[in-house]
């Protein structure tokens, strides 16, 4: 069950109710992700960046229209499936890192190993293998609040990667950082989808994490605008 | 069939919700003393009153007198005890809207409502548990200085020490179950929220 499309959004539509009125965050968005891509989704201040994200991680529920993953129209799933989907097949990672800030490095990585069911032990020795990896290896005990912003995104990163997931979802990962700190992040985030053949798509304003993409998706006012090959 | 779906199940045992459930205890030691006190006052309170009666009684029987407890001070330990839950409610509802973006990150990783319920309520009972043992010691205590003017100290020795085991695991295991019972609100609120609203909301 190998699809070429990982990502396929159909006529998506996310309407919010606010009175009377009706905010069209997403207002019809077709788009198709091929498998170890990278997309950015780059549009003005609420042009439906997050919403799409949210829509893709399957964390909103859309008024209409379908995301399917691996070929799986994810509004079909039963709760278990969606966490399920959640916990091993899609990594996310937040402008404001989402650490939990009384676990340790170490526990914030494993976590999701908890639920995926491996065993602690194993859990913490991968943990601490994809610390590693990113550069932290060195403050595996330390506590998010120990660790400065771009180790924090880091950490985070390290999370979205526990349960090896096929996608990497990212909401402006740069957006805290500063000018060096983010280029790491980027080189980082590049990196993991060149050499894993991971699914990066990444919502940013961020003019280096554009060039680096393969695809740009330009949006506005919920609606794609253009799409352009990085 | 039933393997595909064994696949794609997430786990979450309570093992694994008492872990985490001592790690934000410890790490939140403030908010802890205050729930953990809170249920020490209040059974401190009922346990000091029931043992006094048995000093009393045992005391009266020996003696052939007559003391005991009177009924209204069992009034005041219930209203110590729905004052206690109250306390506890609050406090959790606090809790769960402290962790509004933690609970939102679970779910990103994989936990279901249930699993953020669990936690909620393992980490009530270990606060109700720990507060009803130290109540109780502080029970002991004070129903020891209160009646040991007129019985004797060496009255806790002439009670059966399995009946002060018994109000011991009775009083300990009350705490606990009053704890979880005034967290259910707080902990079902916390697992129903949407991983959307819960990441949205910044403290
Ligand atoms: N919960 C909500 N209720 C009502 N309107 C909402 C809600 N969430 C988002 N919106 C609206 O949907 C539109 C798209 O918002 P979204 O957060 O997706 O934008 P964005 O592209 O991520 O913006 P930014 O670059 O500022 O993060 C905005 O007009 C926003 O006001
Ligand atoms: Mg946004």
């Amino acid at each position: 069950m190998s699809y070429d499309t990982i990502i396929e959004l159909r006529k998506l539509l996310r309407h919010y109710q606010m009175g009377d009125e009706t905010v069209k965050a997403l207002d019809g968005v077709d788009l198709e992700i091929k498998r170890g891509e990278y997309v950015s989704l780059v549009g003005p201040s609420g042009s439906g960046k997050t919403t799409l994200f949210n829509l893709i991680g399957g964390l909103d529920k859309p008024t209409n229209g379908s995301v399917f993953i691996d070929g799986v129209d994810i509004a079909q799933l039963d709760a278990y499936e969606l966490a399920w989907l959640r916990c091993r097949k899609i990594g996310y990672i937040f402008q404001t890192f989402n650490l939990i800030q009384v676990l340790t490095a170490l526990e914030n990585v494993a976590l999701p190993t908890v639920f995926a069911g491996i065993p602690r032990e194993e859990g913490l020795k991968k943990a601490e293998k994809i610390l590693k990896s990113v550069g932290l290896g060195d403050r595996l005990q330390h506590r998010p609040l120990e660790l400065s912003a771009g180790q924090q995104q880091r950490v985070a990163i390290a999370r979205a990667l526990a349960n090896d997931p096929a996608i990497l979802l990212a909401d402006e990962p740069t957006g805290n950082l500063d000018l060096n700190t983010g280029m790491e992040i980027i080189d980082l985030l590049h990196g993991l989808n060149k050499t894993r053949g991971l699914t990066l798509v990444a919502a940013t304003h961020d003019l280096k994490m554009i060039k680096a993409s393969d695809r740009i998706i330009w949006l506005r006012d919920g609606q794609v605008e253009k799409v352009e090959r990085g | 069939m039933s393997s595909v779906e064994e696949v794609h199940r997430v786990t979450f045992t309570v093992r694994d919700a008492i872990r985490l459930g001592i790690d934000y205890i410890k790490r939140r030691f403030q908010r802890t003393i205050i729930n953990v006190s809170s249920i020490a006052l209040a059974n401190s309170f009922l346990s000091s009153l029931i043992l006094t009666d048995l000093f009393f009684k045992t005391y009266s029987q020996l003696e052939t007198t007559s003391l005991s407890v009177e009924a209204y001070q069992y009034w005041l330990v219930f209203v110590a005890l729905i004052v206690s839950i109250v306390g506890i409610t609050n406090a959790m509802l606090i809790a769960v809207y402290e962790r509004y973006n933690e609970i939102g990150t679970m779910k990103c990783i994989g936990a279901l409502d249930q699993h953020i319920m669990m936690l909620f309520l393992v980490e009530s009972s270990i606060q109700g548990l720990s507060g009803g043992v130290i109540g109780y010691i502080l029970g002991v205590l004070a129903a020891l200085v209160s009646t040991g003017m007129t019985t004797g100290f060496d009255i806790i020795l002439k009670v059966p020490i399995s009946t002060i085991l018994f109000y011991f695991v009775g009083t300990t295991l009350l705490s606990g179950i009053l704890s979880v019972i005034a967290s259910l609100y707080p902990a079902w609120r916390a697992s129903k929220l949407r991983p959307v609203e819960a990441l949205r909301y910044e403290l």
